[in-house]
């Protein structure tokens, strides 16, 4: 019996990919045993073809697990009623080109057996939440660029308010606006009390907001733990200040030398280049810079 | 249970809804029929097992299957839907321009409906059955499934959601053809009024200056008047549709009806002159039951000669259970041929006519081809003495493929009138039983008469000049004794009224024979020539029926492409639903093979020595498991034949609900084991 404060809780859950020969089988998962925390951002790290879409999808229910067993919000994965409270954020953004993003979200709406209210406002309501440019929601999705399409995509995922989040690549095809915007709403998702698992390439996306995290290698755990505990070098110190002379630098590293520290590293910190980018877009937004 | 409806549609239709145009009789072969119902009843016992937790969702489940269906209609629309029923329109409207000249009135609406139905059905059932197998495998690859997938929406929803999505595509096509026919037969419609208001006003024009002998047609101003769109109703006699030849199979399954006016011809062209013996006649045939029945099968058999018809000899005969029965006739030499052994003188009475009826109604006598195969009785033939006649030893048959004077040619019955030369020889008689006549809306008129509409064909013989006229007795099988005889010229090709009392409308059946009157005038009928009217109804709303059985045929062929693209690509799964429908509509083909003897042929060598030997036994083991597995998927294919939306709507007849209902019912219950089949298909397979 799972805790009602999981989740998610993994067991030993594998999965191979069948082949005509035994040869072609692929083993994309192996005894997979994970445990998430409701409240929680946990991240799903890992090189391509480590699992994570592989592990996603059993926990919807989309794929069958060749062996072990996986409970999702209390309920075996692929429950009906538990896919209610869950919304998923695909890799690719796979939705019906042919629909614009009303028809889009007012279908998956449907699927939800919102009533003709609550799927008006709820459309509205994420699409705003999205971002997605009022002009461009009567067009075919089609012809939408892929940020566009992306905004679409996050947009379904949450149209049910769910508790737990399903997203895979999050940032992908945004730029770095879009991306910081992604994860302040996931931050306003774990400020909701929302459960995210989050799948991502995306390193510092995956440092910024999440506070557990595994990585996964050729289908197997490699790490597990919390972000801060996983980051953290115990035994170095690190400091930061404005103001500081050559002299004063110097000094410094002399007293740390004396006292007996060793690699002992100085210099100019340095903007990191998304940070640069994020200002200078926020600054010419903003009309500061014309 | 489809083998069980399709033995019960026709029995359904038997009682004046005539679903075809031929009767078909159950199939011989019940073990297949059982199996059949055994492997449907089965299939939806593992659906309701295995799906009763999404069943028990359905209730809140439609609405999101009606969403899935959204989208499917916004894809159908998206792939250029809207572009059909144009394109069908005009190549309609050009095939119609070019095929319609100079028919009359009721032909051109026949030619324009045929077109225009024809091609809806043709054309929906390729485009929807494209849509139906494309549809599942293109979400698949497009992973819109995944994300669809993962919202609560369970397999049967899907399946369901894909199969009502291109139904209402379907539906909004077939409204949109509907339209597009009504207003085109509108036109059409105008124009034949306008001509016969034309015609009329010339025709009283002429006659009020006396130029004209005749009075100006009525029909012509009925015509000009109501036009040609109209779905007549009327009530037609139970006897007068087709019993003999099932023309839909090929070769045509062929049956002698019991307790109908059929009679079936085998001739001799000579028979072995020789010197004087008895021959004897055996009779066998496959005796199929339409009705409960355990009395034994009578035949009333006659012999003629056939240059002298006056010489005939008759008898009733009664069918062992086997089907068969022995005969020797009475002096035979007045029949057959022999050689006096004293003068060698040689007598030969020509060719020799057995013609054999069957009083027993609901009973059918098979006929095949009238032969027997090797080892296998023939329905007639004639038993010689092998010592006497030694070049024709054995059994001596008849001609191949007697004639029956059913209803053949086209549906066409000939009834044979006076003989000129023998006039003590009785006319013919064609018989209509109209079942249940005092619960038909007919309408009586002012004198208390109701009105019989005729329309037949007569073939003149001889007696060229004189007028035909036809002798029409008629009684109520409540009061047989009350006979109403009467004498009318019959208008040719054209509506004979005939005024009966409204007396006969009891509760019983309305018996109506006809006869000719005139020797040597022969007449031509069909099922529907002699029917009662009544008031008509609308034709769009005929209109609307038909489309509804095109609509149930579109469904089926939609729920057979969405089940098979469950497991397999959609090349292969359009390959499927053709192989689905081409079968479905050779059931009567294959059943008739089988009735007939034809899937036996596989079987056949020419030297029953073979059959002892091991390869010949291994393979003949090996082809009838084939046969009867072909005959076994043929018999769980659904019946696409039964889909017929032309045949009243052709003939301005209004369509009766029933069969539309009954449509309804037999898609239904093919779809539902169509579906369950998908279901479990889909169940455990992995979305992404």
């Amino acid at each position: 019996m799972v805790a009602d404060s999981q989740a998610i809780q993994t067991r030993q859950l594998s999965k191979v990919y069948p082949g005509f020969f035994k040869s072609q089988q692929v083993p994309a998962l192996t005894e997979l045993n994970l445990r998430v925390d409701q409240g929680q951002i946990f991240g799903l790290l890992g090189p391509n073809g480590s699992g994570k879409t592989t592990t996603i999808k059993l926990l919807l229910g989309l794929i069958n697990p060749t062996s072990g067993d996986a409970l999702v919000m209390g309920q075996p994965a692929g429950d009906q009623e538990t896919r209610r409270r869950i919304g998923y954020l695909p890799e690719e953004s796979y939705l019906y080109r042919f629909l614009n993003a009303r028809q889009t979200l007012d279908f998956y709406a449907r699927l939800f057996n919102m009533n003709r209210a609550e799927r008006r406002r709820a459309v509205d309501y994420y699409l705003d939440f999205v971002g997605l440019d009022p002009s461009v929601r009567g067009r075919r999705i089609g012809t939408y660029s892929k940020g566009q399409t992306r905004r679409v995509a996050l947009a379904q995922a949450l149209l049910n308010n769910p508790d737990l989040i399903i997203m895979d690549e999050p940032t992908s095809g945004l730029d770095p606006v879009g991306m910081l915007e992604i994860k302040n709403m996931i931050m306003r998702l774990k400020e909701a009390g929302k459960t995210v698992l989050l799948s991502s390439h995306q390193l510092a996306d995956v440092e910024d907001v999440c506070d557990r995290l595994v990585i996964l290698y050729r289908g197997r755990i490699e790490l597990e733990g919390a972000l801060r505990d996983l980051l953290e070098k115990k035994d170095v110190f690190q400091l930061s200040a404005r103001n500081v002379s050559d002299a004063l630098q110097a000094k410094l590293t002399q007293i740390a030398e004396q006292e007996g520290a060793v690699e002992i590293l100085t210099g100019r910190a340095r903007v990191r280049l998304e940070d640069l980018f994020k200002e200078l877009v926020a600054r010419k937004r903003s009309g500061e810079l014309r | 249970m489809l083998g069980l409806l399709q033995q019960l549609g026709p029995k359904l239709a038997g009682g004046g809804i005539a679903l075809g145009t031929v009767y078909h009789p159950p199939s011989q072969h019940h073990y297949v029929s059982i199996f059949a119902d055994v492997v449907v009843v089965l299939l939806i016992l593992a659906f309701v097992l295995t799906a009763f937790r999404d069943i028990a969702r359905l209730g809140r489940g439609f609405s999101r299957a009606w969403a899935i269906g959204r989208v499917t209609i916004s894809e159908a629309w998206n792939a250029r839907m809207w572009a059909v029923p144009l394109v069908w329109f005009g190549v309609c409207v050009l095939l119609g321009v070019l095929i319609v000249r100079g028919y009359e009135p009721s032909g051109v609406v026949r030619v324009y409906m045929t077109i225009f139905l024809r091609a809806q059905a043709l054309i929906l059932l390729i485009y929807l059955g494209l849509l139906a197998c494309v549809t599942l495998p293109r979400e698949r690859e497009r992973h819109t499934l995944v994300t669809t997938g993962s919202k609560p929406i369970s397999r049967l929803e899907l399946l369901l959601g894909k199969v009502m999505g291109l139904s209402a595509a379907g539906a909004i096509m077939l409204v949109t053809m509907m339209i597009l026919t009504w207003g085109y037969m509108k036109v059409v419609d105008l124009k034949i009024r306008h001509d016969a208001q034309v015609l009329y006003a010339m025709q009283k024009k002429s006659y009020d200056k006396v130029q004209r002998r005749m009075p100006p047609d009525t029909g012509v101003k009925y015509l000009a008047k109501h036009g040609m769109l109209q779905a007549q109703n009327y009530v037609s006699g139970k006897f007068g549709i087709a019993g003999g030849v099932n023309y839909q199979t090929n070769p045509p399954t062929r049956f002698l009806k019991g307790g109908s006016s059929e009679v079936l011809y085998f001739e001799f062209p000579s028979l072995p002159a020789t010197e004087y013996y008895r021959p004897m006649f055996e009779f066998q045939f496959p005796v199929v039951h339409a009705l409960p029945s355990t009395k034994p099968v009578t035949i009333d058999v006659t012999l003629v000669q056939r240059s002298n018809p006056m010489n005939t000899q008759e008898k009733t005969l009664t069918l062992n259970a086997a089907g068969q029965v022995f005969w020797i006739p009475k002096n035979p030499t007045a029949f057959f041929s022999y050689g006096n052994p004293q003068t060698g003188q040689i007598y030969n009475p020509g060719p020799v006519v057995v013609k054999v009826t069957c009083p027993d109604f609901g009973v059918y006598l098979g006929i095949g081809n009238g032969l027997r195969p090797p080892n296998q009785t023939s329905c007639m033939a004639v038993s010689l003495d092998t010592n006497r006649t030694p070049h024709h030893s054995g059994m001596l048959a008849p001609k191949a493929n007697p004639v029956i004077t059913g209803f053949k040619n086209n549906g066409k019955q000939e009834i044979v009138g006076p003989s000129v030369r023998h006039p003590q020889i009785k006319p013919e008689v064609a018989s209509w039983d109209f079942p249940n006549v005092d619960q038909q809306q007919i309408p009586i008129g002012p004198h208390g008469n109701f009105t019989v509409h005729m329309v037949i064909r007569v073939d003149k013989q001889s007696n060229e000049a004189r007028a035909p006229v036809a002798q029409i007795v008629a009684y109520n099988t409540s009061t047989p004794r009350d006979r109403t005889v009467q004498s009318v010229y019959v208008n040719e090709k054209r509506i004979t009224t005939i005024k009966l009392p409204s007396t006969l409308l009891e509760a019983g059946d309305l018996i109506i024979n006809l006869r000719s009157e005139v020797p040597g005038h022969w007449f031509k009928v069909k099922e529907n020539s002699m029917i009662i009217m009544q008031p008509p109804s609308s034709f769009i709303w005929n209109l609307f029926k038909s489309e509804a059985i095109i609509f149930c045929e579109i469904v089926l062929i939609i729920s057979i492409g969405v089940t098979a693209s469950t497991a397999l690509g959609w090349p292969v799964a359009m390959l499927t639903a053709m192989v689905a429908y081409i079968l479905g509509n050779l059931f009567h083909f294959v059943q008739g093979l089988f009735q007939s003897g034809g899937l036996q042929l596989f079987d056949y060598v020419q030297d029953n020595r073979m059959k002892h030997i091991w390869y010949y036994q291994i393979g003949s083991f090996i082809t009838n498991v084939m046969v009867h597995i072909l005959w076994v998927i043929v018999h769980l294919m659904p019946d696409f034949t039964r889909y017929d939306p032309l045949y009243f709507i052709v003939r301005s007849k209004d369509m009766p609900f029933e069969i539309v209902f009954l449509d309804i019912i037999w898609t239904l219950a093919c779809v539902l084991p169509t579906l369950a089949i998908g279901y479990l298909l889909l169940r455990k397979q992995e979305l992404a």
